[in-house]
Parts: C-alpha cells; structure tokens; sequence
C-alpha cells in the first residue's frame, strides 16, 4: 500500500539536519536556561560567603529543601495537566499539627504516617473529585481548600504548636543520617526519581502531559482522562503529607502555621524549572533545579549576612528574568501556531 | 438501496441527539457495509460531524440503537468504540503537541514493558513501529521524535489519519481529513480510502469536496437540519443533484456548473 511517493513532508535535498549541541539546548530550552541561573547563583555565593561550598552546608541545604522538592514533583504532574494545587501549604500544616496530636495521643508512629499518607490522598482525592468530574476550576477548588485546611488544622491546635516526644523514633524522619546523608534528603531523592520516571517513562506520565495539551484528544483515545486528573491531585495531597511528617519530624513540633506561603514557593520552583503554567508541558529535572535555585538564595543569602527579608525580593526578580529569558532567548524552538 | 442479504457493518437507527434547544440529530439513521464507503455530506450544521462523533463514542446520543457487525452495542466512551475496531479522524485532527508523533500515533496504546509488574513505556518498540507505519503509509517525517507542534499541517493531518487507519479498523469514520492537504497529498489520502475499503474496511467519508466523493464513494448520504433527506447510490446521482440536496432547494451551484459547461465546451 504505497500510498504516496509525492511524500507530505521533507523534500530529498534535507531539510531536517541532525540536531547539535545547540538545537539539543534550544529544545530544552527552559532546562538549560536554570541551570545556567543555578549555576550561576552557586558560584556566586562560593565566592561572597566562604561557608557556603562546603559539604555541611549542601547537606544542610538539601536537608531543609526536602518539602520543596517532594512538593514540587508532585505540583509538576498537576501544573503540567493545566491544573494549579494552593492547598499544598495548607495541607502541610494539618498533617504537621495531626501528626504530632497522634503521636501524643499515644499511636505507634508507622501507623501515624500512614494515617497522614491516607489524610493526604483523601483531601487530594476530595478536591481532584471537584477539578475533574464536577469541573470547577482548579484554582478556584484548591483556594477553597486551603482555607478549609488551614482552618482545620488552627481549630485542632487552637494556634499553639504540639511538641512531639523528642525520644520518638518518628523525629529520626526528618533528623537522623544515613550513610552521611541526612534522611529527608534521601526521601526527597527517592520520591524524585520515581516521579522522573513516571513522568517520562510511564503511559501516565505520558497521558498527563497529553491532557494539559489537549484533553479531549487523549479522552477521544479512549483514556479514562477524569481519573488521570483526580490522580494527579491525590498525588499533590500525599506530597504535602509527606513534607508535612518530614517538617514536624524535624522541627520536633507540629504548629498549624508551618507552611504558610508553602505553595507558592512550590510554584515558582516549578515554573522557575520552566514547567509550563498553561499545561502540556513539564520538567522533572527542571522542577528539581528550580526548587533548589530558590533553596540555595534563601541558603546563600543568610551565609552573605543579607537581610533575610531580600530573599523574596531577589527569588521573585529571578523567576521573572528567567521566565523572560525562556520566551526571549529560546524562542523559535516551536513554530509559533 | 442495497440487497439485505448479509449483516450490515454498522446499523445506527433513530439517533437523536439535542444540545439546548438545538436539535442536533432528529431520527437519524445510518447504514453501512463490509467495505462500503459512505460520503456523508450536508451544509454546516447539518449533524454530519455529531452523528459520526456518536458512532466514535465521543458523543452519547439521547435515544436511538447502534449495530455493529449485528450486534447491538452502546458507546459509553471513545473506548468502547476503539473497543469495537471504530476509528475515526476528528476535525480539529486531536493530536497533542507537546508530545512526540509517535506517542501521538500510539496515544491510548502504547506499547508497555512490565518492570516489577509496573507498565513503563516501551519507548523502543513505539519508535520502531512508528517508522514501520509512517514508511508503509508513504507519510515522510524525518524523526519520530519530533513533537506534533513542529510539524506542518499536512504532516499533522497524516498522522491523525495514520493513526486511524494503521490499528486494524473494521469501520474508520473521516471528518474533513483532507482540509488542510495539498493536491498530491489528497490524491494520497483517496488512494488509502481506496486500499482500506478494498481490505473490507467500511469508510464513511465527510467532505465539503465534492468532487473526491465521485472518485471514492459507493453511495452518499444526505443530511439537512439534523435529518436524513436523501441517499444515493454514486452512479445514479450527480455532483448538481448532491448540491441541491445539501442546500435543500433547486440551486444553480457556479461550481456544479463549471463542470457541466466543461463537458459541453470542445
């Protein structure tokens, strides 16, 4: 069935060359776009602070960062089907203060985190119900939803924070080491690879960036495309849980007011890793550069004796320039349509 | 009409299908055969592209009964239709561009790998089967890596087609695929209508183009206000008789004319 020899593409002189190192670049565009700012900011703080490239310091960095990172995987799979999560905050907070009431309560702490990891899918669940089959609008859901959480968690503690047992074994989640690692960090490694390869290696990676291209196409292709987006909210809401065990862990406290203005630190990690806001488009590897860009400003800044009061100012002047570069600089990667 | 002998292919009887007070479908019904190939046509509006979207399950109709090969089924969803071997190539083509052609061609089927009984793609086999349908198809793109949005829209419309065509349909439904194509390219596109019906795939067809219905069609259907007004087996009708009946009143069309005034002229 030789259809046709008149061809519907290339013609024989070529058109289509083989890609170099430059066209590689320009089609990762965002990719390399932050981790030129990543690098850049890592060399610029290694020579104002003499404190800051050093192993305890990374390690620090790392270890404070885990959240974010965990989060912003997560975040990655719903900004990237076109859908926002703001209750991620909020949901930290809850699963923080909850922990450490159920721990206090006297429930063996396994059974706490699969309380919260249970808590976590509920609440996403709940709201990927709303997104999906009822079609609110995301943002509009989860801005509901982090007030609803936040409230909840403040009328559990009535706003004072609940200590956790320093001697329980739950406070060895977000303090101990493993082999000179300390453990959130390799949580957060953890959790990173396996959504690196779901989002690139797996038929739902695949149909997630498929529904914030084109929904109805994906759902035309017989794809159940309404769970797919309930899911990936239910995988933000376990997220969060798991910062949230990771931050009471670690802090040996669990106070409804961690977590306030978590998710937009979360955001601006994931679109600073050029992950698109519009949907369609994402970046594991970008999301882990742009979390950690925002971790090591906040980290370098303190090490310079900045004012800690700059860092937003310098994260939010970053996101920008760095969003502007993407569209300027590496425009022409894609027809324009 | 035909003889009744054998079991129809499809069998779609008094399907009506309302949106607000517009009555989209009114008792439409639709007949097709092992191998035929139907031209659907009718003015804009006329209910061609949500009759057919009913047969692909992507619209579920308020009332009327769907055949397939004699069986009564009822499409919840595009997967059941994809279920029953019923393809279709949409309109607006439904193709993802930020993901590569050949996860476009397999959106839906992917071919898996099980590690620890977790489906990863196998990313191998996709490409490889990509290149093996695009080379059989005569559709030329370079790499199979390239995202759907740097594709022209030609290349963007075979591989919707592609896609319909190349997973073994019994019944592949076409919505205007030859819109966006150049001459050569169209010529392509009727030739595999051709080859697919000729392997007893039914076609139907829904074009504004009238004149590819006389080269590919057995019969044509048509349809005015959400009702089936006539239908024509293809050597009893002309393309000034198709006119007439699409715009639904004696119509002197300039372009069925310039046909007709060629004949004549030496």
């Amino acid at each position: 069935m030789n259809v046709t020899s008149a061809g519907v593409g290339a013609s024989p002189p070529k058109r289509v060359h083989n890609s170099t190192w430059k066209d590689v670049a320009i089609a990762n565009g965002s990719a390399v776009s932050i981790a030129l700012f990543f690098i850049v900011v890592c060399v610029v703080f290694s020579l104002v602070t003499g404190s800051f490239l050093t192993t305890p310091n990374l390690l620090n960095i790392v270890r404070q960062s885990a959240p974010l990172l965990i989060v912003a995987a997560a975040m990655t799979f719903v900004i990237t089907t076109g859908g926002i999560d703001l209750s991620v905050g909020s949901v930290l907070a809850l699963t923080a203060t909850l922990s450490a009431v159920l721990l206090q309560a006297g429930l063996p702490w396994p059974l706490v985190v699969l309380a919260m990891l249970a808590l976590g899918a509920a609440i996403g669940a709940l709201q990927g119900f709303f997104i999906a089959y009822e079609r609110i609008p995301a943002f509009i859901v989860t801005l509901a939803g982090l007030s609803v959480i936040r409230g909840v968690a403040l009328l559990i503690t009535g706003g004072y924070s609940i200590p956790v047992e320093p001697t329980s074994f739950f406070v060895n989640i977000g303090r101990a080491w493993f082999l000179g690692v300390p453990v959130p960090a390799l949580l957060a490694l953890v959790v990173l690879i396996v959504a690196y390869l779901a989002f690139n290696q797996t038929p739902f990676g695949r149909y997630v960036t498929g529904i914030g291209a084109n929904t109805e196409a994906v759902r035309r292709a017989g794809v159940d495309t309404r769970f797919m987006t309930l899911f990936v909210y239910v995988l933000s809401g376990m997220a969060a849980a798991v910062a949230g065990i990771i931050l009471a862990a670690r802090l040996g406290s669990g106070s409804s007011n961690s977590g306030q203005g978590f998710e937009l630190d979360v955001i601006a990690a994931v679109v600073l890793g050029g992950t698109s806001l519009f949907g369609g488009r994402g970046t594991i590897i970008g999301t882990v550069l742009g979390a950690l860009t925002v971790a090591v400003i906040g980290n370098g800044l303190i090490l310079a004796h900045m004012s800690p009061f700059l860092t937003p100012i310098v994260t939010g002047t970053i996101i920008l320039v760095a969003i502007w570069l993407n569209f300027r600089l590496f425009k022409g990667a894609t027809r324009s349509r | 009409m035909m003889s009744d002998g054998e079991t129809y292919r499809v069998r779609m009887t008094g399907i009506s299908k309302r949106y607000g007070p517009i009555q989209t479908l009114d008792d439409v019904s639709l007949n097709l055969k092992p191998g035929d190939v139907l031209g659907l046509v009718g003015d804009n509006g006329a209910g061609k592209s949500t009759l057919s979207k009913v047969l692909s399950g992507a619209v579920i109709p308020d009332s009327g009964t769907i055949e397939i090969d004699g069986k009564a089924v009822s499409f919840s969803s595009p997967a059941d239709a994809r279920a029953a071997r019923v393809e279709m190539v949409y309109q607006d083509l439904s193709l993802c561009d930020t993901v590569d052609v050949a996860g476009n061609l397999f959106l839906g089927r992917e071919p898996r790998r099980h590690v620890l009984g977790v489906p990863f793609l196998d990313n191998r086999r996709m490409h490889d089967q990509t290149r093996e349908m695009l080379d059989r198809l005569g559709i030329v793109i370079a790499d199979t890596r390239l995202k759907v949005e740097n594709l022209s829209g030609g290349q963007r419309q075979s591989i919707a087609i592609g896609r319909a065509a190349s997973f073994d349909p019994s019944v592949l439904i076409m919505d205007e695929p030859t819109a966006a194509l150049a001459v050569a390219e169209v010529e392509a596109v009727l030739e595999l209508i051709r080859a697919v019906s000729a392997r007893g795939v039914s076609v139907i067809l829904i074009t504004h183009r009238l004149q590819d219905l006389f080269l590919v069609c057995d019969r044509i259907q048509v349809m005015y206000e959400g009702r089936n007004v006539a239908e024509r087996n293809i050597g009893d009708t002309s393309i000034e008789e198709v006119v007439n009946l699409i715009v639904g009143r004696k119509f002197t069309a300039r372009s069925a004319r310039a046909s007709r005034d060629e004949g004549i002229q030496p």
